[in-house]
């Protein structure tokens, strides 16, 4: 038995992994219609018959929970509960005039009404709460502590006002003096008395406004005074460079997990 | 006033909840109240104009990768999208690479059908699939063999029987190919798979948390535009509604009074304000964080 959940599962793994490689690369027919066709239907059935693995788990793990009472039991009988019920419904009860199976999508189910009424205003209120929570980590977590937590905060809050409608209506000249108590934010630390303090920002204030008169920008405010423009340039700019990076982390450490794989050096994934 | 503030740093976090309820209620109940404008951003101008690019008869493939919980974001576009393409007279075709996705489906689509602004008919201007498992391996399937994947659609009737299903072997038998999706598989599996190895152009809506992960496909040309969640949402349905309400000679619009705003339209309000609210929670924390401090220091 061994033999067959680590060596031939290894050679399994690495036959397939190569062909697979291989399939990119060699303009072969067979190969091609392999990889492409009979793999990857292969995939969709296993990944059929590992929905019946995932029942089969969680139904271990309520029953589990609740033989030895272990911590929270009671819920685990309200999931096992609604499991059953939806086991019911969908596959042993049908109240609709359609055939058996397309009763799923029929609004005259109930297996339909219970997604409809229960499950949907769930789901829903489970991710508006995150509203709530965001708002409460915002108010106790994004403080000015640093050079790059003031980053953070400075393009969350740009991001916020500009992606709503309300960041179009904000007046040029309120942006530019948003810059203005940015530079004094990061540059703040460096005045020591109160009076320069202010008097260098009045100063610096009534100089942001010069070259707004001098160019008109009254009239034809420019990019970096319109918030949403802004905030495009964060997702385009800064947002794109940083997920870019990712990504391509991402792909670097697939290609070198693929080859542990390929090679047969990996054997986390067989359940070692 | 100083101890007010650093007061304020300290307030139980439901009082936060109930600003924050009642700054998105009130618009959403009294919705005269409180209007924004809906100005279009780029991405979602990129989107409208690439899907007025084409023609009657085209073909578009449109994927269902959201459920329940996205439904608010994702719903709109979705509606708004079928909007577009049927007012043009270009075929649909719809499937679900999530389990909630097929009802999701269908809900569009009858709800598309009960507006009674078109005249549909199933299988001819449009055919929905159902949901299959394997996500990106669907996908991938999509790309060399449709047909291999799809056999009947999701009345059960076999494609050879659907007329619109003639000449629909691939992925490249289709015009354009838009993805709603709010996660795994979603708007990057199409590219990688599907989209950018077949040169077929492909768009995307999805919620607001994916966007960033989808900004590098939209920089590099390989997503034609995004509908970035609410906002976006609001703002295409604005671009389709103009565009239905102005196309007066449109042949395949039968109820021109059924012509109505989308939903984000008016969820943008509750959007905005919240994030106001939250915006001043943020400043009122940081000063209370910075009066605390000095007063620390002092001591």
């Amino acid at each position: 038995m061994i033999f067959f959940k680590r060596q031939f599962a290894t050679f399994v793994l690495m036959i397939m992994g190569f062909l697979a490689l291989i399939g990119n690369f060699i303009n072969n027919k067979n190969l091609n219609d392999f990889i492409d066709k009979d793999a990857t239907q292969w995939y969709e059935i296993i990944a059929g018959f590992a929905a019946f693995l995932g029942v089969l788990n969680l139904m271990k793990l309520h029953l589990t929970k609740i033989s030895y009472k272990r911590k929270n039991w009671e819920y685990s009988i309200l999931t096992l509960l609604s499991f059953f019920i939806m086991i019911f419904f969908g596959f042993f009860y049908n109240d609709s005039q359609v055939p058996f199976g397309s009763h799923l999508k029929d609004e005259n189910s109930t297996f339909y009404w219970i997604f409809d009424y229960v499950y949907l205003p769930l789901a829903s209120t489970m991710f508006a709460l995150l509203a709530f929570f965001v708002a409460s980590a915002s108010y106790r977590a994004f403080r000015i502590r640093n050079f790059e937590a003031t980053l953070l905060l400075v393009s969350g809050i740009l991001l916020m006002i500009g992606r709503v409608p309300v960041g179009a209506l904000i007046p040029w000249y309120v942006v530019n003096l948003m810059y203005v108590f940015l530079i004094f934010i990061l540059l703040g630390h460096y005045i020591k008395t109160r009076r320069n303090y202010f008097l260098l920002f009045l100063f610096l204030s009534f100089l942001s406004f010069v070259p707004a008169i001098y160019l008109k920008w009254y009239l034809n405010p420019p990019a970096f005074l319109s918030i949403p423009l802004i905030q495009e340039w964060i997702f385009a700019v800064p947002a794109t460079a940083g997920a870019r990076a990712i990504m391509i982390g991402i792909a670097l450490g697939t290609v070198a997990q693929s080859f542990r794989i390929i090679t047969g050096r990996e054997k986390t994934i067989l359940g070692d | 006033m100083k101890n007010i503030f650093i007061k304020l740093g300290e307030i139980d976090r439901r009082y936060i909840f109930v600003l924050i309820a009642l700054s998105v209620l009130i618009p959403l109940l009294k919705s005269d109240w409180i209007k924004m404008p809906i100005k279009t951003t780029q991405n979602t101008q990129i989107v409208f104009d690439e899907l007025s690019k084409l023609n009657r008869d085209d073909k578009i493939l449109v994927s269902f990768e959201y459920g329940a919980s996205t439904k608010p974001e994702i719903h709109p576009m979705a509606i708004a999208l079928l909007n577009q393409m049927f007012s043009k007279g270009i075929k649909v075709y719809i499937i679900s690479l999530w389990p909630e996705g097929v009802i999701m489906a269908k809900d569009v689509v009858t709800n598309v059908i009960d507006s009674e602004i078109f005249q549909l008919v199933d299988g001819v201007d449009y055919v929905m699939f159902d949901y299959k498992v394997g996500g990106e391996i669907v996908i991938k399937n999509i790309a060399s063999d449709f047909r291999g994947v799809y056999m009947q659609d999701i009345n059960k009737k076999s494609i050879s029987q659907i007329p619109m299903m003639k000449d629909i072997y691939s992925v490249e038998d289709f015009d354009f190919v838009f993805d709603l999706s709010a996660g795994v598989p979603g708007n990057a599996e199409w590219v990688q798979y599907a989209c950018d190895p077949k040169n077929v152009p492909l768009s995307s809506g999805c919620t607001s948390i994916m966007v960033t992960d989808a900004i590098p496909y939209v920089e590099s040309g390989q997503l034609k535009g995004i509908l970035a969640g609410m906002p976006g949402a609001a703002e295409y349905e604005n671009l389709v509604y103009n565009f239905m309400k102005n196309d007066l000679e449109n042949e395949k619009i039968v109820n021109f009074e059924n012509i109505l705003p989308g939903k984000a339209t008016s969820r943008m309000s509750a959007q905005s304000l919240a994030h106001i609210v939250m915006i001043l929670f943020i400043i009122v924390g940081n000063v209370s964080y910075f009066l605390s401090r000095k007063k620390g220091n002092r001591i």
